[in-house]
């Protein structure tokens, strides 16, 4: 028989992901969100094949596009922004006029899917929202993201993901028990994750819809979300002590902990069960610590916890991580060497595997960016363009989807129902490319231009 | 009068303080007697020591799924991964908030007779999950390429450190998982800790305070799992998954990729400081700790008001006097307005930040700036608010073995087909006779 790893890396071949299937083609996704949480949602769906149509402000754009690390801009955008919004139709009109809402009425009637991020009830006075939207469309699934959800006191709250973690006890949690520190999950982690939820909860609604013809509103609160991952609550309601910051260690393994080697390099190291405490104990050359213990829940009692934090840091310690991660998978407990930025952008797994992958954009060129993190070996996820400026499908949309004439488009522009981006830099494209000759912006139809995605 | 009425209107589909709308909303996502998306989908869950899997297998149960878990006779070494080894009955708290809607079978696919049963069960399931290291499955005869075979509708996830292609996964497959690894391997580890300048071992990689590498994975399986099962309602094929849980933060947020190319370096551990938007963060207040995020220049403006600052306005005016680069500079706003929180109790400053936020909605220019102010809230203090209770955010159980517990559940509000936890239940074997009858009999 075929040697496994040689069966799986044909099976899994990144170089052939783009003659697979997509699992959403023709879904078609309306998407009035935001920033990261909504737009993360639709971008799931994007990723694995569905057509998703951004709405946003003429002029003014999403509040991202200028979403930028340390004040920089990369080709006048935002990177943070591709990440959320690739594989995306940017369609940019002004909802605050009535022929606006028509075309999205209209959008909406070919929908399956509508995302929105607003306060609650912010979709609703503008017009669209689910009890609007499902008089035109009664099978579509419609997915309000908010913080605190649709109903409830604190609906109003305003929340980005600090607030989220904040309101569902994710931010006391990280940090050393004796001091006034406390670290937030970095990276808007609050607004990626409950996203990923949030398309989890589509992908369900569409796989209901395809059983029974029905679609139905999805009410997502962030906080929420969060709560679903801690097993804090539980515990105290247990034990009725509070579980709180722990240092730099995971109270439900011991040993455990970020240790710092003799090469200067920081190695988690982790013990999960009575196996792998036998495994590192014979890997320390102290056998018979392993029979010290009676069991796992003995081991991790706070003061024999400790007691094997301190052995375990004095071992690492005298270690080079190298010989650390060997003795590891020689023997087998959990290791893991800590991988910063840029270890992990030019990691060789990871370009293998297709985690990290070099993108080639016909506008903004080479991006290295993130694969999807679930690999499905007959319907992959894929990059197939990078954000666009604002209102860069206008023309395109309005041709393909409505079958509106140049001249229907023109007085659109004129009347201010679409627009496009001014001189800032988020909104407008690279410095380099050239409007002029850009087949998808100058949309005409004429079968002239190159296929989009 | 008629403009009266108008903004009746306005304030009815705002979804007013008006008990019929909450109400109604309320009863529209309550999950009573409504069908199941996943009603009848069969999975197997074989995750061993390992709790992506877990997690995996219970959101498939939360929204549906006949979940088996199979466990060898002495059980899944996950029951005794538990805070400071806090048990009820020999069952962890992680597996027993996890035990949702789940049927236990004993099942030793280490032996050759329970993997001759396994195969029998693995030819009706429609989703398999296992954690072995990889390979494991496929040379003891039940991997993928065998059991697609006589079902080839099955979907397939599993779940390793380093997935199941490319040398790197093959070079490390015999090494376990655990959370702390998964997010030391995957980024995030990387990016909390005080900055350089701190003392060790302040100035460490930190461990976030939650199971976030498992939690990604487990939510990423299961994310993955469903667009199979949903590909498979129109094709009736199946597929493998694969999820390597060292890659878990950094494919979901993408920063570290993202930055490490276009910068051609590491961040620096920012301490309490973020790298985009400030202020956002956390401050002291008189009575405990809370979160503000003000970072637009108009928030900013407001937050300034509302702690009585103002005459500092000119100095940091622009989002691009509050970059962080330059940390010195920034701990000196830190500083400016820590100064004026720890005049406030929380409830003050929240209440201050809303009432702000109101009035700037309600004025005729807007662009008044939301200020956004959250007490930091401890799990408990997080339990009793009220705003939780109306959502049923957190579910009670009174357990004749178990006793009492609260789990968080009903995360996803969905008003046709909500996912629900039916029951808890954790002991080995369980449902040997069930499973048996059902599903091996013949």
């Amino acid at each position: 028989m075929e040697d496994y790893f040689s069966y799986t890396n044909k099976l899994f071949d990144p170089s052939k992901i783009k003659e697979k299937p997509e699992v959403f083609k023709g879904i078609k996704v309306l998407d009035f969100s935001h920033v990261i949480y909504g737009p993360v949602a639709a971008r799931l769906l994007a990723q694995y094949g569905a057509e998703v149509f951004k709405i946003e402000l003429p002029f003014v754009g999403d509040l991202w596009r200028f979403g930028v690390y340390w004040g920089k801009f990369w080709k006048h955008s935002s990177i943070c922004f591709h990440f959320v919004q690739y594989n995306k139709y940017f369609l940019s009109v002004n909802l605050k006029l009535p022929k606006a809402k028509e075309l999205i009425y209209k959008l909406a009637e070919q929908a399956d899917v509508v995302v929105e991020n607003f306060a609650a009830g912010t979709a609703e006075a503008w017009e669209m929202g689910y009890s609007q939207l499902s008089k035109i469309n009664p099978k579509i699934i419609y997915l309000s993201c908010a913080t605190y959800g649709q109903y409830g006191p604190l609906r109003f709250f305003p929340g980005w993901d600090l607030l989220a973690q904040a309101a569902s006890g994710n931010l006391s949690l990280t940090g050393y028990p004796e001091t006034d520190k406390y670290y937030k999950l970095p990276d808007y982690l609050g607004d990626y994750l409950p996203g990923n939820v949030g398309a989890l909860s589509l992908v369900m609604a569409l796989y209901h819809r395809k059983k029974t013809g029905k679609g139905q509103y999805i009410d997502l609160a962030q906080s929420e979300a969060l709560m679903r991952i801690l097993p804090n609550f539980t515990y105290f309601s247990i034990t009725n002590e509070e579980l709180e910051r722990v240092g730099n260690t995971d109270p439900t393994m011991a040993p455990s902990g970020i240790f710092k080697s003799r090469d200067g390099k920081f190695v988690a190291l982790a013990v999960a069960t009575e196996e792998q405490f036998k495994a590192l104990s014979s890997a320390m050359g102290q056998k018979k610590l392993a029979t010290e213990y009676k069991d796992g829940f003995d081991r991790l009692k706070p003061q024999n916890a400790r007691e094997l934090y301190r052995i375990a840091q004095d071992w690492v310690s005298k270690k080079d991580s190298a010989e650390i991660v060997d003795l590891a998978k020689e023997h087998g407990f959990p290791v893991a060497e800590v991988m910063d930025d840029l270890q992990i952008a030019n990691d060789e797994w990871r370009r293998q595997r297709g985690s990290v992958v070099a993108f080639k954009d016909d506008m903004y060129r080479e991006l290295v960016l993130p694969g999807p993190s679930a690999m499905l070996s007959k319907t992959p996820g894929r990059t197939k363009w990078l954000a666009r400026p604002l209102g860069y499908h206008n023309r395109y949309i309005l041709k393909t989807l409505f079958g509106l004439s140049e001249e229907e488009i023109k007085n659109l522009e004129k009347e201010r129902v679409i627009g496009y981006w001014d001189d800032r830099p988020g909104i407008k494209p690279p410095v380099y490319y050239d409007m002029e000759q850009d087949t998808v912006f100058n949309y005409q139809g004429n079968g002239k231009e190159k296929s989009h995605g | 009068m008629a403009k009266k009425k108008e903004k009746e209107q306005v304030l009815v589909r705002y979804g007013s303080s008006r008990r019929e709308r909450q109400a109604f909303l309320a009863n529209m996502m309550s999950p009573d007697g409504k069908p199941e998306v996943l009603d009848g989908v069969v999975v197997l869950d074989l995750s061993y020591a390992n709790f992506s899997g877990i997690i995996a297998a219970s959101l498939f149960a939360e929204f549906g799924a006949e979940v088996i878990k199979i466990e060898p006779p002495e059980g899944d070494p996950s029951r005794k991964i538990t805070p400071y080894g806090a048990n009820v009955k020999g069952v962890g708290i992680p597996f027993l908030m996890e035990a949702r809607n789940k049927r236990y079978m004993t099942l030793d696919v280490r032996t050759e007779k329970g993997r001759r049963d396994f195969e029998k069960l693995a030819a009706k399931a429609n989703v398999l999950i296992e954690t072995y290291p990889a390979g494991q499955m496929d040379s003891w005869g039940i991997g993928y390429r065998q059991l697609s075979k006589n079902n080839p509708g099955l979907v397939y996830i599993a779940i390793t450190p380093y997935g199941q292609y490319t040398d790197r996964a093959k070079e490390f497959r015999n090494l376990p998982d655990s959370d702390i690894t998964s997010q030391a391997a995957s980024g995030l580890a990387a990016n909390i800790g005080d900055p350089d300048t701190s003392p060790e071992p302040y100035n460490w990689p930190f461990r976030a305070g939650a199971w976030l590498g498992w939690y990604i994975s487990g939510l990423e399986a299961a994310l993955g799992g469903a667009m199979a099962l949903l590909y498979k309602e129109t094709t009736g094929e199946g597929q493998m998954i694969d999820v390597a849980t060292a890659d878990a933060y950094a494919s979901l947020v993408g920063y570290p990729v993202l930055i490490g190319y276009t910068w051609e370096k590491a961040r620096p551990r920012l301490g309490r400081h973020d790298f985009t938007l400030y202020p956002y963060g956390f401050w002291k207040s008189k009575d405990g700790v809370v979160a503000i995020a003000a970072p637009r220049d108009h928030d900013f403006r407001a937050l300034l008001k509302i702690l009585k600052l103002w005459k500092i306005e000119d100095d940091w005016r622009f989002t691009f006097d509050r970059i962080t680069d330059m940390l010195d500079q920034i701990e000196v706003l830190y500083g400016l307005i820590e100064a004026e929180t720890v005049k406030y109790t929380s409830d003050e400053l929240v209440r201050k930040a809303l009432e702000y936020s109101i009035k700037a909605a309600r004025s005729k220019w807007r662009g008044g700036g939301v200020p956004i102010v959250m007490k930091v809230q401890k799990p408990s203090e997080t339990m009793q608010n009220p705003h939780w209770e109306i959502r049923k955010s957190f579910q009670k159980f009174d357990d004749k073995k178990l006793g009492k517990f609260i789990i968080p559940a009903n995360f996803i509000k969905m008003s046709e087909s909500p996912p629900r936890v039916k029951w808890i239940s954790c002991d080995i074997g369980k449902d040997n006779d069930y499973i048996r009858k059902k599903y091996l009999a013949g």
